[in-house]
């Protein structure tokens, strides 16, 4: 290899990556290749939407959200059997989202791919920075479980027939560490990829058996990531610790946070029916709910948004 | 060496010869947050570093 550097373990050109839970070297091409059919076998596993379905891509701007929507923009070329809107949600953070925003549009554009947004302000009545004023450890969590309430509402609006988010295998890691943190067994003992019943709209995450790294690596071979500004609640909240502290282990033993998400799969399999799934209507809004209200409208009720729009 | 990090801000690191996750590990940056590139090329972590090349990190990772 010249210029000091190593060769790809699969070919002659000279790596870009090591993929230290392998220990293997991958070129650009290579690693994009292995990239895309990762998200492929996923789908396939998962299930893939029906032939005819209409995918909500939930575009935020940043790198992942918008190699998701390239990934599936290749596939629903190349099968003809799937449509995509690409929906984005402005949770209303000043200082960062206005770029991001800007990129959402412009990646949709790029793709041909119709795109419908909204806001915390316009569906919920306040902006994410106006709630948490004065509460910024909260920020992370509100804007959670808001976000996937906007995005349901977005989705439900254009038609879909699921919802497809940009989650890869270290924001997965990072729910499974903070939901044992929080001792959330609910959460836990559930499977994640279990959905699409009793009334919710089906998710599906092709990214989530694909490391950060690799989706940004993925991003700067095809030309899809630019730096983008840091939020500004990234390190306010728990979930920074958990990126931390998981970074610093997979840094030191190589496939842990594969070994962490594919662990919690296993415990869900085996509670398989132990967990109650929510068997009513949220009061409010009308979407799945265990108790007369669904989260995201207990959260509004008790914060100063105003209830969510009925359906 | 000069590394740009990746708020922007530029550091010498006297180093020839080491892999560039070395070089990392004294700026204390772990390599599973960052991209690298040397001379304007992706390189993998364990590629070797000398003295006049040109390292930058991006950090891969943005949201809450």
């Amino acid at each position: 290899m010249g210029n000091g550097g190593t060769g790809c373990s699969r070919c002659s050109q000279e790596a870009v990556y090591l993929q230290r839970a392998t220990g293997r070297h991958l070129c650009s091409a290579h690693l994009a290749g292995e990239v895309v059919d990762r998200v492929r076998r996923t789908l396939a596993a998962d299930g893939m939407p029906p032939a005819g379905s209409l995918v909500a891509v939930a575009l935020s701007g940043g790198k992942d959200s918008t190699v998701l929507l390239s990934l599936l923009q290749g596939i629903a070329r190349e099968t003809g059997e799937l449509d995509l809107v690409a929906i984005t949600v402005d949770e209303g953070i000043s200082g960062y989202r206005e770029e991001t925003l800007r990129a959402a549009a412009a990646t949709a554009a790029r793709y041909g791919v119709p795109h419908r947004t909204g806001s915390f302000a316009g569906l919920f009545g306040r902006t994410l920075d106006q709630e948490v004023t004065g509460q910024e450890h909260r920020a992370c969590a509100v804007c959670g479980v808001l976000r996937r309430k906007a995005l349901t509402i977005l989705a439900r609006e254009a038609g879909a027939d699921c919802i497809a988010t940009g989650h890869n295998l270290d924001d997965e890691a990072q729910s499974v560490l903070m939901n044992w943190l929080r001792g959330d067994r609910d959460r836990l003992l559930r499977d994640p990829l279990q959905g699409g019943q009793r009334g919710f709209l089906r998710r599906i995450k092709p990214l989530r058996e694909i490391p950060e790294k690799e989706v940004a690596l993925y991003g700067v071979i095809t030309g899809l990531f630019t730096p983008m500004p840091e939020c500004p609640y990234r390190h306010a909240a728990l979930r920074g610790e958990a990126r931390a502290m998981l970074n610093a282990m997979e840094q030191r033993f190589p496939g842990t946070l594969e070994r962490l998400v594919q662990g919690q799969r296993r415990l869900a399999r085996g509670a398989a029916g132990q967990i109650p799934a929510p068997v009513g209507s949220c009061m409010r809004c009308g979407e799945p709910a265990t108790g007369p209200l669904c989260q995201a409208c207990r959260l509004l009720e008790e914060g100063c948004f105003r209830p969510v729009r009925h359906r | 060496m000069r590394v740009r990090l990746p708020d922007g801000s530029l550091r010498t690191v006297e180093a020839d010869g080491i892999p560039v996750e070395e070089v990392l590990a004294r700026l204390g940056v772990n390599p599973v947050e960052v991209i690298v590139t040397r001379n304007g090329i992706l390189i993998p972590e364990d590629a070797s570093v000398c003295g006049g090349d040109e390292i930058r990190l991006v950090r891969i990772s943005h949201g809450g």
